[in-house]
């Protein structure tokens, strides 16, 4: 089957109906200064981009990858990916090296656009990236050799114009979302042009923004929610939306709020838990009449942020529910159903969800189990990039197991327990315990380690780094400092260990494997329970 | 004193977010420094600390906001230690 390409239906069709001098973003400098970009600029970027890579050599099928803070070209690149059939990967521009020589090398990257700050990241492991053939600085004037070039300076003898194929087949490969698991290295969620039509769809029913409100989310792009309802949902719909390129405070989001009359507002419950900590004078001095809805995203928003955030913001909080591999909204409250503070809400139509226990039989209200959906929705990944074996064991029949444990009340909300496996949700990053105990293992004084996650006021998980340091060692801040700077710089900042603990020896079964429940029960000071799977 | 602090700050800086090339001045933010985000302020604070050995109260963490407000707090933190 064909559908139009995403690009094609965000961009290009808005600029051939008449449209392009439009606004489509208001973008927000970090210094609150303000650039309209229009559909054309975006249509002519994009045109430009695409001309230079295909030039590069850049084809169907190849993988480009866009290593950038929150940035207009970020956006350009992305459906200039798109225009070329190439495959889109935006990765935080705050992983360290190793987190991003992973991604790279999974999804073989040919290549990679960044800015010139990060190019030390990429130059301590383009050793290791064969695949790897250019690239390309937004911010450099001058060329560095064959493998570094500057796009500005590509970018100054390409065409506005680019033409590429309207349709697509609805199965081409279109962008992957990396995602952390309890093992192993990270895996990357790969979505088809197909998506388009979930994203759309729940843009429309779930977040409701109507052609006079102005929508603001504030994900980063390297997220599924950036990517899906900050680029390519408003675009395609046309919803007016500011875009912020500065970091998080609290003062200076209530002036975008207030300043910019934002109306309808989707964030994560940890940057509302970071408003929580403000006094309720700082609220009281920003006219928030404008807010009409808040939604939420990432983790659990728990009842006690909701009613706070009902109270100063004087509106509802919507908590919506997906994943990157769901690739859209699956379950949310809604303007159009009873809001029950600290759920998940209901799936959206046509989303069938279960509860299942651990033979995968469906379990009736108030039971709790994994979370499962019944596969076959547009926007669901198609599989894990490059590693088929992880995406089947995703799959039992035609459930798609989600990871996280839930229950089901009588009247059908779903309520989120926790993730079935080990990884770890901080922040509304879902962080791996494999790649933050490989970074610490490198240190020369740590001779084992185990990461696990721990019920955090604030981050509502926090991740605790328990160590077995070599003889003689002796635990300091010094060393303590640096365990938090190689995790930072080797991983990212958000994999950083909130809290250290020194132990004798990391507990672990006979074959080996971290006893984690033991160290979580150990960190709680409760009962660790059966040990008799323990090594001596 | 108001250059040694800058050298010795420049050295953390360049320590916490693996960047040989930041050059401070007064007027950078976290938004000119890649990497430095809520998260690894943390890390910078702790190794302000270590480094000219003074200790931030937990309402200084986020109170900075750019490199020539951190480096008036140390000169006073330092004034005040003698």
């Amino acid at each position: 089957m064909k559908i139009k390409n995403i690009a094609y239906s965000c961009l290009t069709e808005k600029c051939l109906q008449g449209l392009g001098n439009e606004e489509a973003i208001q973008w927000l400098h970090p210094d609150l200064s303000s650039q309209i970009i229009l559909y054309e600029t975006l249509e002519a970027e994009s045109n430009k981009i695409a001309g230079v890579m295909q030039s590069l050599g850049v084809g169907k099928g190849d993988v480009v990858a866009i290593f950038l803070p929150r940035h207009p070209v970020l956006i350009s690149a992305f459906f200039a990916i798109l225009k070329l059939q190439a495959v889109s990967c935006i990765l935080f521009s705050t992983l360290g090296e190793e987190a991003l020589y992973d991604r790279l090398e999974n999804s073989r990257a040919k290549v990679l656009i960044t800015r010139r700050s990060l190019l030390r990241k990429i130059r301590a492991i383009q050793g290791k990236l064969p695949d790897l053939q250019q690239v390309l600085v937004i911010d450099q004037d001058e060329d560095e050799g064959e493998f570094i070039q500057s796009l500005s300076r590509l970018l100054g003898t390409a065409p506005g114009e680019f033409p590429y194929e309207q349709f697509v087949d609805a199965e081409t490969p279109a962008f992957i979302q990396y995602t952390s698991g309890s093992t192993g290295k990270p895996k990357g969620a790969l979505h088809v042009h197909d998506a388009i039509k979930d994203m759309e769809l729940t843009f429309n029913e779930v977040l409701q923004v109507k052609p006079d409100e102005l929508f603001w989310c504030t994900a980063d792009p390297a997220w599924i929610t950036g990517l899906v309802y900050g680029i390519i949902a408003p675009l395609h719909t046309r919803a007016k939306q500011v875009q912020f390129s500065g970091g998080y405070g609290a003062e200076l989001w209530l002036k975008i709020l207030e300043e910019r009359g934002v109306n309808v507002w989707y964030t994560a419950p940890t940057a509302l838990r970071m408003m929580m900590q403000e006094p309720d004078a700082v609220f009281a001095r920003h006219n928030l009449s404008c807010l009409d809805r808040i939604y939420s995203v990432g983790e659990p928003l728990n009842p006690e942020i909701y009613h706070w955030g009902k109270r100063v913001f004087q509106t509802e909080i919507y908590d919506t529910w997906f994943q990157s591999e769901t690739g859209s909204i699956m379950i949310a409250n809604t303007p159009q159903s009873r809001v029950k503070p600290g759920s998940m809400g209901v799936p959206r139509a046509g989303v069938r969800v279960e509860i299942c226990d651990e033979r995968m039989a469906p379990q009736p209200a108030g039971k709790q189990g994994q979370l499962c959906l019944q596969k076959g929705w547009h926007s669901m990944f198609r599989t894990f990039f490059r590693n088929p074996e992880k995406y089947a064991e995703k799959f039992f029949g035609k459930l798609y197991i989600t990871g996280d444990l839930a229950k089901k009340d009588e009247e059908g909300y779903f309520w989120y327990v926790s993730r079935a496996d080990d990884v770890i949700n901080t922040a509304g990053h879902l962080v791996g315990p494999f790649e933050v105990e490989s970074a610490l293992l490198e240190i020369e004084e740590v001779a084992d380690v185990a990461i696990i996650g721990a019920d955090d006021p604030l981050l509502y998980q926090k991740l605790v780094a328990f160590l077995k340091l070599h003889k003689g060692v002796q635990w300091s801040k010094e060393l303590e400092l640096k365990c938090r700077i190689h995790v930072a710089n080797k991983v990212s900042s958000v994999a950083i260990p909130s809290e250290f603990q020194i132990i004798e020896r990391i507990p672990k079964n006979q074959s080996g494997k971290i006893l984690r429940r033991v160290l979580k029960a150990i960190y709680e000071g409760r009962d660790p329970g059966d040990l008799s799977t323990m090594e001596e | 004193m108001k250059m040694d602090i800058t050298e010795r700050l420049t050295k953390v800086f360049r320590k916490v977010f693996d960047d040989e090339s930041i050059i401070l001045s007064p007027e950078l933010t976290a938004n000119d420094v890649d990497g430095w985000d809520s998260l690894s302020h943390i890390n910078l604070l702790i190794a302000i600390e270590l480094e000219f050995g003074i200790e931030f109260k937990q309402n200084e963490i986020q109170s900075f906001a750019d490199v020539g407000e951190l480096m008036q707090s140390i000169e006073k933190k330092m004034a005040e230690k003698g």
